[in-house]
């Protein structure tokens, strides 16, 4: 939700406006979609402790949780940015999932760490600039786009990984790293947990990520009070591709190798979770990047005790459906869209 | 202005099935030029049966797009749950009239859900269908791993034959397309569907009724599902019950490329036969070339992004 900015009043009263900003942006971020989202997590946490018990919340579980999370976690956070410009990313699953096998396919035909992961950034601004020249400079429909290229990296990431639908890398270097710990959660866990606080500071607080509001919000209001509409949404659609690439090779790293498997569903999980924590698919200007993050992680907290309690897992999927109807319901009856 | 925008439409969806069959034939010629053998009854059987099922749920895809409701997510569902009620059924020798009430009501019921969280929750489809299925196909995952058409049951015996050297199957198919696009196009719930789709506000004030109209596109949609699952039982007589899944992503491909806009409000179910046709010519196409199936969701992504491209470059110039 769009936190209200004091407009006109800030410039007669400069210093206390100023301070108000700062506290009616505080206010939004937890009110509203991000409170509610906030709340779950809460309640999912608790959950797990008098269900599941202290084992839910010994090292070794967290740090499987982190390590869980952190692909979908820097997906998510960087193509919120695109939801948020109002140019939904579809391809952004088999983007990592082809980022994945390039980097993989690369490294087992002896190229080293740096110059394959620097490939596979070039393949994620490639595909980033694809979707940008379709959907920017021709003004497709970015649902339908994005889902063309969702199902061409799909198959592209088919025809590398081969009929095994595998091939296996392992970089003593990249591996160790991503299984590094700082304390109980993984390092590079952390450091994602970082770029979603950047993120968030970027979209609450800074010029730029008022003007990519707007430009989700409304793209004809936005235009007309002077902001680059489509230098905008082609820098978020870039990010959102770049964000996929970096977690291809994040996946590498944690898994020792690429599949084909890495796709289609994972683009569904993630926008299932970003909509939880109170981005809309159909419209931009609404949500921000901790609320994301905290419906990411109700998802894997769930997947968690579903996990620990062992229940089938399907159930996992059962929760995020309710959960993602129940979030849009109440974001509903907060005043949200309601379709008719 | 009303004619004269019907006119419109219907010179679009004139030059919108010439690139399809253009672009059909082309891909058929090439196939043969490069290798003689490709026009076979092996290929006409593997084409035709792969656009049976296709070219069904696609009607069902479509209805959601033309009322303007985006995309229905939920199709691997609403094609799994008839599916599993069917071979259930047969399994224990019901006979094949209940059978197919059966299909087709337990579809329309997984619709008339999708339409009670819709119209009562007033959400949109695209999001609600993406909750329902992530529920749903995992309720199904849980208690139905596979399916098997009982091979002595009318159905499979049905399915597996043909007339005049085509699959029963696709008439079936070809035929629903007809009058479905025939239905769509000429009777007043149809044209009712379309202007909702176009514009909402418009066709409120003209007394129709939105919920009504959209309940009614969710239950046909369903049904559509429960016929489009009697033909996946008849012609996949062992399946597992995530296969269904496979479907959602060509199903929306062949909506798009038909010409029917994500907006809502306009389309063609006939042109779904030329798009089903394209679609289901590539992997065999691909095969005759020497390229393995690996290859084959490469080509429609490709095509579905030009495509789109190219749409919303001359809806821009219109604008313009």
């Amino acid at each position: 939700m769009i936190a209200p900015t004091s407009g006109p009043e800030a410039s007669e009263e400069a210093p206390l406006a100023d301070r108000t900003e700062w506290r009616t942006l505080l206010r939004g971020a937890f009110s509203g979609a991000t409170g509610s989202i906030a709340i779950t997590l809460v309640a999912v946490l608790l959950v797990a402790l008098f269900w599941v018990g202290t084992e839910f919340y010994t090292t070794a579980n967290l740090t499987i949780i982190g390590a869980a999370v952190t692909v979908p976690l820097l997906v998510g956070t960087c193509s919120g940015f695109a939801l948020l410009a109002g140019v939904v990313d579809l391809s952004i699953g088999s983007c990592a999932g082809v980022c994945a096998a390039v980097f993989a396919y690369l490294t087992v035909h002896h190229w080293g760490g740096w110059p394959a992961a620097g490939i596979v950034v070039l393949v994620g601004l490639a595909i980033g600039l694809v979707n940008s020249v379709s959907i920017v400079g021709f003004g497709a429909n970015p649902l339908a786009a994005t889902l063309g290229m969702l199902t061409g990296l799909l198959g592209l990431q088919y025809v590398i990984t081969g009929q095994d639908g595998l091939i296996t890398s392992l970089l003593p270097g990249l591996y160790s790293f991503s299984n590094r710990q700082l304390g109980p959660l993984p390092l590079i866990f952390l450091l994602v947990l970082v770029a979603v606080g950047a993120a968030y500071y970027v979209v609450t607080f800074s010029r730029l990520g008022r003007h990519v509001r707007a430009v989700g919000g409304d793209e004809v209001a936005a235009g007309r009070a002077g902001i680059r509409v489509k230098r905008i949404r082609v820098g978020a659609l870039v990010l959102s591709s770049l964000g996929a690439s970096v977690a291809g090779i994040i996946y590498i790293g944690q898994q020792g190798g690429a599949s084909n498997t890495l796709g289609t569903d994972i683009t569904f999980q993630v926008y299932a979770a970003l909509m939880i924590g109170g981005y809309s698919i159909i419209r931009g200007g609404v949500g921000n990047p901790l609320g994301g993050a905290m419906g990411l992680l109700v998802i894997a907290g769930v997947t968690e005790i579903i996990d620990l309690k062992g229940i089938n897992t399907y159930y996992t999927d059962v929760v995020i459906g309710v959960l993602l109807l129940a979030a849009v319901f109440l974001d509903r009856l907060r005043g949200g869209d309601s379709f008719e | 202005m009303y004619q004269e925008s019907l006119r419109g439409a219907r010179r679009e969806s004139l030059g919108t099935a010439a690139v399809l069959l253009g672009t059909w034939l082309a891909l058929i010629a090439a196939s043969t030029i490069y290798r003689a053998d490709f026009l076979s009854r092996q290929t006409l059987l593997s084409v035709t049966f792969t656009m049976a099922v296709l070219g069904v749920v696609t009607v069902a895809q479509s209805l959601v797009t033309i009322s303007g409701g985006i995309l229905d997510l939920s199709i691997p569902t609403g094609l799994i749950l008839p599916a599993w009620v069917i071979v259930t059924l047969l399994g224990h020798g019901v006979n094949i009239v209940f059978v197919i009430a059966a299909g087709l009501l337990t579809g329309a019921g997984w619709g008339c859900l999708n339409a009670l969280i819709i119209v009562f929750g007033k959400l949109n489809p695209i999001i609600v269908t993406l909750g329902t299925n992530f529920a749903g196909a995992a309720i199904v995952n849980v208690y139905l791993q596979s399916g098997q058409t009982p091979l002595k049951s009318g159905l499979a015996t049905w399915g597996q034959s043909e007339v005049l050297g085509l699959p029963n199957v696709f008439w079936a198919m070809a035929i629903f397309v007809v009058i479905a696009g025939y239905y769509l196009s000429h009777s007043r719930v149809g044209r009712r569907t379309i202007a909702v789709g176009g514009n909402p506000q418009a066709a409120r004030v003209r007394g129709i009724s939105l919920r009504k109209t959209r309940f009614g596109v969710f239950l046909a949609s369903g049904a559509v599902c429960g016929f489009a699952a009697l033909l996946f039982t008849a012609s996949t007589l062992n399946f597992v019950s995530s296969e269904t899944t496979y479907y959602l992503l060509p199903c929306v491909a062949a909506t798009i490329l038909a010409g029917i806009r994500l907006q809502g409000g306009s389309g063609n179910l006939w042109l779904i036969l030329l798009s089903v046709g394209l679609l289901a010519t590539v992997p065999t196409s691909l095969a005759f070339f020497g390229v393995g199936e690996l290859w084959q969701n490469v080509p429609p992504g490709v095509v579905l992004v030009v495509a789109v491209s190219i749409d919303g470059f001359r809806q821009m110039r219109v604008k313009r």
